[in-house]
């Protein structure tokens, strides 16, 4: 009696807050844009940061000198040109009138004083290395920016196109020591409010100097880290557009029918990786034999619920130095001369561990497509399944057979496969060593018209295929989840949100 | 009693201490460090770049210095500051911590709002058909794991449009009714394992009572069973309960991490486990520490209001 009268009550009280309630404060006169991700930011000093989730909010905070448009081409930025005089030498024009977000004019003292502050050791910023070929940085006058190289570079401007390279204010810096927790930039939007792990809210900028930009008068980032919680938000309407990782949540998103689905591959790479001084691994024909013996494809449908795109070592939507894949003979799974191979090499019937993780990148569902199809070759992989932490202490060291990774690509193929694959790169986490490939890399990135560079790479490309330090598997879909009143955004590979300064709402 | 009093909270210090040591060690015991975290896979750093972050981190020295470094700190009332936001780590804690107190507490009135009437009439009811579906749901309770629950929640009334789904979190004071739209399916899936624990609990406590002597000798007498029941039964029978609701207010609190990630909600469950995943050394210890702090003040509180509701109990 007691008890249920109780129970009843109970459960009104949880229908009556889950009725959706209309009409809860008058219409706002402000536009706002709601964007659910599903990771907070760590930082936002653009020239600190190495987290992702940090730049897709810096990138609407901030411009840099150039940057990259959504078919991958540096376009002006700040920089409203710039020439060559010879090859060790970058004069830059910069525009004028652009204002910092208090309301101070941006001019080539900035400039200079962000690249020398990224270039500073005690920065200890990411972005150095991109840039490190700079030996001087000098400001003719307020709108030119002249900077000189060691060597010539071909991938400087993409250097300086990385969020890393943001123009930040020099007297805000040294007003807040750092830019962590503040901003200072020249961005579509400004930081009104942080309330961390829950959401940021941006205001429109009135000083954007892009004319009649933004179109929203604020964007907020609700941070929800479970996908089937991102996809509840969107269909419950809490939500305008999300950011959806998941596979299987996309397909449901796409099935709800009401929303729109965007996708495009992004610049990241999937690859099965070796450790090329550990047997069997040692020897590259049983690399290549396992490049032949896995179905690529495959691996797609099963693991990212068909989201991706067969690619080369140089990311497939990079279509100005991507080979097609059908140039290599090893994207045709051949598991007979994969065991032919392995037969020649004495490895048949090996064995070994491939290290992977279920978070994040880890790519635990690949990893187990990828040891079935081993399997069929006569290869006996066992998956080494491993928390985060511990999945990247293994990648540092260096301690593992085999590795399941997902790498961030660029737009520029000396950014990404110098550092990745030559014999001392930073990230040669394969141990591979390769005197031709050496060679060509650092033939790649003296020359800088890409017409005498294109043929280098492409004997890169062709080189690292058949070597194989790593298989190289496929760039997984970005896709963005959205109502079907918002308008005007468009995704570019390299993950960046620059879009949202076009995106306009119509409820 | 201030005697007592005075004696248990002598007793937190070595506790908090040995939590703060243990602490300590396992965190730093895990693979992976602050920095490797930080950079992940993506990012080429010199040999020397990594030392630079280290030293700025504090990591370069060996774990006992380290350990001092933090205590002497934490002595002074400073928790450090976070290695991945470089925030200072207790005004975060202290921020996070009445979501997480709320959760908590809700989880715990609506366990008790549903077990204590449905597990008396399930005692009452013994052997009935009644209490056999009781006992079931209570099973169903118990085994549905709490994750689950809020994932089909959250499935489920995002389908049908609701405020309750996800919404952004505001403080009690600052808006209640908002405030409990979004708190109330949290705290429901947490709150629902244990009101089948307690449900099971209240019934073989008090069905132990029904049994004896003095309930017997009540009704013999000629009393209303009312005021048997009220009186003579509840009276006993839920004093042991108030242990139970004790201990299982701190698994609460440990709960609401798994929930709050769920939910989306900030509160300190979240900023642990995001620190645990990061490496955050500072944050982790932090965290644990206040959570343990919690843990051991709730207890002394149950202690102590059990000898306000058995006059039997007396304490120093």
């Amino acid at each position: 009696m007691n008890a249920k009268r109780l129970g009843w009550l109970l459960l009104a009280l949880v229908v009556a807050l889950s009725v959706p309630v209309l009409g809860a404060g008058a219409a706002p006169a402000k536009v706002t844009l709601t964007f659910g991700v599903d990771q907070e930011v760590v930082g936002l000093d653009p020239n600190k940061v190495t987290a992702f989730s940090s730049f897709r909010r810096i990138d609407l905070l901030y411009n840099k000198l150039v940057t990259y448009d959504a078919g991958l081409h540096v376009v002006g930025d700040l920089a409203e040109s710039w020439d060559n005089p010879d090859a060790r030498t970058y004069v830059f024009h910069l525009r004028h009138g652009v204002q910092f977000h208090d309301g101070a004019e941006m001019t080539s003292a900035d400039v200079v004083y962000t690249l020398n502050r990224i270039l500073d050791p005690k920065t200890a910023s990411p972005g150095r290395s991109y840039i490190d070929v700079i030996d001087g940085v000098t400001a003719p006058d307020k709108y030119t920016v002249r900077i000189h190289l060691q060597y010539p570079l071909a991938s400087l401007l993409s250097g300086l196109a990385s969020g890393n390279a943001a123009i930040v204010e020099r007297s805000a810096v040294e007003r807040a020591g750092d830019l962590q927790k503040t901003e200072a930039g020249t961005g579509p939007f400004m930081l009104a409010e942080w309330v961390p792990d829950n959401f940021m809210r941006l205001a429109r900028n009135p000083r954007y100097f892009k004319r009649g930009m933004p179109r929203v008068d604020e964007v907020v980032f609700r941070v929800i880290p479970e996908q089937a919680s991102l996809l509840a938000g969107l269909r419950s309407r809490s939500l305008d557009m999300a950011t959806i990782s998941d596979g299987s949540v996309v397909k449901q998103a796409q099935a709800a029918g009401t929303l729109n689905v965007q996708q495009a591959p992004s610049l990241n790479l999937r690859i099965f990786s070796f450790n090329t001084t550990r047997k069997p691994f040692t020897d590259p024909r049983v690399r290549d034999a396992i490049a032949f013996a896995i179905d690529r494809q495959a691996i797609i449908n099963a693991a990212e619920f068909g989201l991706g795109v067969v690619s080369g070592p140089i990311p497939a939507p990079d279509k100005v130095w991507a080979l097609p894949v059908s140039s290599f003979p090893e994207y045709h799974a051949n598991p007979a001369r994969a065991r032919q191979l392995l037969q020649e090499a004495g490895a048949a019937g090996a064995s070994f561990n491939i290290t992977v993780s279920p978070t994040y990148e880890g790519g635990l569902a690949v990893a187990q497509v990828i040891q079935s199809q081993l399997k069929a070759v006569g290869l006996n992989a066992n998956i080494q399944n491993v928390e985060w932490g511990q999945y990247i202490n293994l990648w540092v060291k260096r301690d593992f057979d085999s590795m399941v990774e997902l790498r961030g690509g660029d737009p520029d193929p000396d950014r990404f496969l110098y550092r990745t694959f030559y014999s001392t790169g930073a990230v040669n986490n394969f141990l591979f060593k390769d005197a031709a490939v050496d060679k060509l890399l650092d033939r790649g990135r003296v020359h800088v018209t890409v017409a005498e560079r294109l043929p280098i790479y492409h004997d890169v490309e062709r080189a690292l295929v058949t070597g194989a330090p790593a298989v190289f598997l496929y760039t997984p879909m970005e896709s963005q989840v959205m109502q079907t009143y918002v308008k005007g955004f468009r995704i570019i590979p390299t993950g960046a949100l620059n879009y949202l300064e076009q995106t306009s709402v119509a409820r | 009693m201030s005697a007592f009093l005075a004696g248990r909270l002598l007793t937190l210090i070595p506790v908090l201490w040995g939590v703060s040591i243990v602490v300590f060690l396992l965190i730093h015991l895990l693979p992976g460090n602050a920095i490797q975290m930080f950079l992940g896979t993506q990012v080429a750093m010199t040999p020397a770049q990594m030392d630079e972050l280290r030293r700025l981190f504090g990591l370069d020295k060996p774990l006992a210095l380290q350990y001092v470094d933090w205590i002497t700190h934490l002595l002074r009332g400073d928790f450090g500051v976070s290695l991945r936001t470089s925030r200072p780590v207790l005004p975060d804690i202290l921020r996070r911590l009445p979501l997480s107190g709320e959760i908590t507490l809700l989880a715990l009135v609506i366990a008790l709002v549903i077990a204590v009437p449905i597990g008396i009439s399930a005692a009452l009811r013994r052997g009935s058909a009644v209490d056999a579906a009781i006992q079931l749901g209570g099973l169903a309770g118990l085994s549905i794991p709490n994750f689950w629950l809020a994932t089909m929640m959250l499935l489920a009334l995002g389908n049908v449009g609701s405020i309750a789904s996800i919404g952004i979190y505001v403080g009690f004071f600052a808006d209640p009714v908002r405030n409990l739209a979004v708190m109330l399916l949290p705290s429901f899936s947490l709150g629902i394992a244990l009101a089948a624990v307690m449900m099971r609990f209240i019934r073989s406590s008090l069905l132990e009572v029904l049994g004896h002597d003095y309930v017997r000798t009540a009704r013999a007498k000629g009393l209303r069973e009312q005021l048997v029941l009220y009186r003579h039964v509840l009276r006993n029978a839920l004093i042991p309960v108030i242990t139970v609701v004790g201990f299982q207010a701190g698994y609460l609190l440990g709960g609401t991490v798994v929930i709050e990630e769920v939910f989306a909600l900030p509160g300190m469950g979240r900023l642990a486990l995001a620190a645990i995943d990061q490496r955050d050394y500072p944050v982790v210890q932090g965290v644990v520490l206040v959570i343990a702090l919690l843990f051991v003040l709730v207890n002394l509180a149950v202690d102590l209001t059990y000898a306000l509701v058995d006059p039997r109990v007396r304490y120093g």
